[in-house]
């Protein structure tokens, strides 16, 4: 006997995906990230990481209660927002008092995601909305660089006028350091340069002062291959933001490699392979081409490295991607793909 | 005489889902149901629908001409089985909804049409292909009303008549059958190699082929030996080589396998023959040599009848115009679990409510899904927001933007999704299959296709 008929346009079957599983194999392939952050920064990371997926999704879910949405948990399912929640969070300095992260939290959320209509409308990383809001409001508590739980001790402090027990520069502050005193004839200049070269090893392993969850190179690394084996992200993005940003770090050591930090020491500084991997590859605000692909990521590390060297930041991954998000509607208007027939002709 | 495996390019694009061939692909063709009540449609075919030759109250003979038209891309049809004509009324369509046709009740005891046997033996002689002329081949086909039966219908007489404008030098036999759970097609090539073989050589003969190869996915590596060791076998065979291509979905899509054949693209918005090429399914050929040879028109076909929800799955050789509830019952009847029945396969097929619905000319399968096989999220159509990820890009065949267009759609602008080239799109189902978020992206293309045909006037609202 025949049960109730359902009736729908064809394909009746889906295939295996699904915007959950999206979202759980990029929780999964952090998750070394993350315990690399809870070994080098203890404490720091088990109230950090928690604080900001906790208020995250809170946020989400009360910006549903405001648009009246009728099922308010639902959009909670996908995990979109755990995972603005951790990146959000492993993109900060690990002291941030947590007022401040409740804040910035709800701002990634808010503003980031949900005025624009919720997952997929939005135009910029949430996450780096707000980071880009935190770093505004409060710029003191966002470059104060707590020293992990493990730090090699032959970090230098950048000024002997402020010796400090628990904060040190980042790598990436003794570079902008070397590059400021390049006109004055003065050694410290260089030296700092060479020192972040000759720490290639602990800066991979994540022994090194930074944001929370970029400081582990080693375990980003490990996450990224685990999303391009499953196929989950775009492979052009992180290779087209290494491939240039290597190539723009090239250039000015290159010219002289005592004032400027290596290519390799770019690329195992600061955020950039946590933008390589999860930060620029998020779907929704990169281009849907892999000729856009190409582009965005080219542009998301070539103005990361112009910010570093030429800018005023010792750090320009955060504003890199929101410029090449601003952009994205527009690489995709350039990158019409041409039916494999050829165009038509009309 | 090539035997050595010929193995294809590869499209770009395309999915890969469960094949499920394993329920129906060791059962052979079978007879079909004693029809009770026969609805053979009078528009079976792409082209002009057919008048009715016959009125309520004729006494028809099987294979007698019941319908016909007299505009060129037309097919006749004739009646399956002897009995009277009780109506000529609007019956449920698959695809157009309502449709005029011819209800024929049978006398009360006639024999089953059996799928042949002698078929086998008639063809396997050398069968004389000097006996016919290019012109009587293409008159026979013409008048049996064969039609591509892999799904389009498009007339075949049409299709290999020869053209001076657009001459041919290629055919593709299309024995890909790269739907999920269908089958038909690999038996008929296990089954009737030779009448398949003796339809190649007819269908080669009209359109002046020079050359012809038979492509079939990996995944049905019988069929490829007992083709290629019939081919050996039989003389004058020599132009005809068996291409292997990858099993991916829609690898029997013309254009994709073409591209795996040749190596070569169809222009956007171009037929095959705009570059010198016939695609002919498995079953056309088939009915081609059935029709030339044995003088039979088209009103018997091999249709899968699968799924999970059918207690016997399996494939029937049933005349046209066997309401679908007729066929379902004679495999008897569907379990609790069915969920949707499909005219198809299920990437591409119709899904009906009605099942007095009948088998058409080019219905190749009837597929009874549970609640399991379409997915909870699909079956319950949960669509959640595109995140952009770009798989339906990745699998589209035809290397189009699926979810650009399917937005363009949805906000009304057709302009964007003509720019965006909606009219390439194939319907293959891919980039809904794939989607993450379950978003229907072949019915918005669908949709948008049908509202630009209606603003060119092409369909009446």
């Amino acid at each position: 006997m025949l049960s109730k008929l359902t009736v729908s346009c064809a394909p009746h079957i889906g295939g295996p995906f699904s915007t959950r599983r999206v979202m759980v194999d990029v929780i999964i392939a952090l998750a070394p990230a993350m315990l690399a952050a809870c070994y080098f920064f203890h404490a720091y990371a088990l109230i950090l990481l928690p604080t900001c997926v906790l208020s995250c999704v809170i946020t989400e879910y009360l910006c549903n209660l405001l648009r009246r949405n009728e099922k308010p948990l639902e959009s909670l399912g996908d995990f979109s927002a755990v995972i603005t929640g951790i990146i959000l969070a492993m993109s900060l300095p690990p002291a941030i008092p947590f007022w401040a992260v409740i804040i910035g939290s709800a701002v990634s959320i808010a503003i980031g995601k949900m005025v624009f209509g919720g997952l997929g409308s939005n135009i910029f990383n949430p996450a780096m909305v707000g980071r880009a809001f935190l770093t505004a409001s409060f710029g003191m508590l966002m470059t104060t660089w707590t020293v992990p739980a493990t730090i090699d001790k032959t970090m230098p402090q950048v000024s002997a006028a402020s010796p400090d027990a628990i904060t040190q520069a980042t790598p990436l502050g003794h570079s902008k350091q070397a590059i400021k005193q390049a006109k004055a004839p003065d050694k410290t200049a260089a030296s700092q340069a060479q020192l972040v070269n000759s720490q290639l090893k602990n800066l991979f392993v994540g022994s090194t002062s930074g944001c929370l969850g970029e400081t582990s190179k080693l375990a980003l690394l490990l996450g990224g291959i685990y999303l391009l084996i499953r196929q989950v992200i775009n492979w052009r993005i992180p290779f087209a933001v290494l491939l240039s940003a290597f190539v723009f770090a090239s250039i000015p050591w290159l010219i002289n490699p005592s004032r400027y930090i290596s290519p390799i020491a770019h690329l195992t500084t600061g955020g950039i392979l946590l933008c390589a991997f999860f930060i620029a590859t998020d779907p929704v605000t990169a281009p849907l081409t892999g000729k856009g692909a190409w582009i965005f990521g080219a542009g998301v590390g070539a103005i990361t490295i112009l910010i570093r060297v030429v800018g005023e930041y010792p750090e320009g991954v955060m504003y890199a991607v929101l410029l090449m998000n601003s952009v994205t509607p527009l690489i995709d208007r350039l990158c019409k793909l041409t039916p494999v027939g050829g165009k038509p002709n009309v | 005489m090539n035997v050595a495996t010929v193995v294809g390019t590869e499209f770009s694009g395309g999915v890969h889902p469960q094949g499920k061939k394993e329920l129906t692909a060791d059962s052979p063709i079978q007879s079909g149901p004693a029809v009770k009540r026969a609805v053979v449609m009078l528009s079976q075919h792409t082209g002009a629908i057919c008048k009715p030759t016959v009125t309520e109250g004729t006494i028809v003979q099987a294979g007698q001409l019941i319908g016909d038209s007299d505009a060129f891309i037309s097919a006749p049809v004739h009646s399956p089985i002897e009995g009277r004509v009780t109506e000529i009324a609007l019956q449920s369509h698959p695809v157009l909804g309502r449709a005029p046709a011819v209800i024929i009740e049978p006398h009360a005891s006639i024999p089953v049409r059996k799928p042949r046997p002698q078929a086998q033996r008639f063809f396997q002689a050398d069968t004389g292909l000097n006996d016919y002329t290019q012109h009587q081949i293409c008159q026979a086909v013409r008048k049996a009303g064969i039609v591509g039966m892999g799904g389009a219908g498009f007339p075949t007489s049409v299709k290999i008549e020869p053209n001076p404008r657009l001459p041919k030098h290629t055919m593709i036999i299309n024995g890909c059958e790269c739907e999920p759970y269908i089958t038909c097609d690999y038996r008929i090539m296990l089954e009737w190699t030779h009448q398949l073989i003796t339809g190649i050589k007819l269908a080669q003969k009209a359109s002046a082929c020079d050359k012809v190869y038979i492509g079939i996915e990996d995944n049905k590596p019988e069929a490829i030996k007992v083709l290629n060791e019939t081919l050996q076998n039989t003389p004058a065979c020599k132009d005809i080589e068996v291409v292997t291509v990858k099993t991916k979905y829609p690898q029997g899509g013309e254009r994709q396998l073409i591209k795996a054949v040749l190596n070569r693209f169809v222009p956007t918005g171009g037929i095959p023959p705009t570059i010198g090429l016939i695609v002919l399914n498995v079953a056309t050929v088939a009915a081609i040599a059935d029709a030339v040879v044995c003088g039979s028109p088209l009103t018997h076909r091999v249709v899968t009848v699968t799924g999970e929800a059918i207690a016997n799955p399996g494939n029937y050789y049933v005349a046209v115009g066997t309401p679908i509830s007729e066929l379902i019952d004679f495999c008897g009847g569907v379990t609790q679990k069915s969920a949707k029945v499909v005219v198809g396969g299920p990437m591409m097929g119709i899904a009906i409510a009605d099942l007095s619905i009948p088998v058409t000319k080019t219905t190749n399968a009837v597929t009874v899904l549970t609640k399991e096989q379409i997915g909870r999220a699909k079956f319950a159509r949960r669509q959640t927001a595109c995140i952009h990820c770009g798989r339906c890009l990745q699998v589209c065949p035809e290397r189009l933007n699926p979810t650009k267009i399917s937005h363009a759609v949805k906000k009304n602008r057709l302009d964007i999704a003509q720019d965006y080239f909606i009219t390439a799109c194939t319907e293959c189902g891919c980039c809904s299959y794939i989607c993450p978020a379950n978003i229907e992206l072949t019915g918005y293309i669908r949709t948008g296709k049908i509202y630009l045909a209606r603003q060119k006037k092409l369909i009446p609202q």
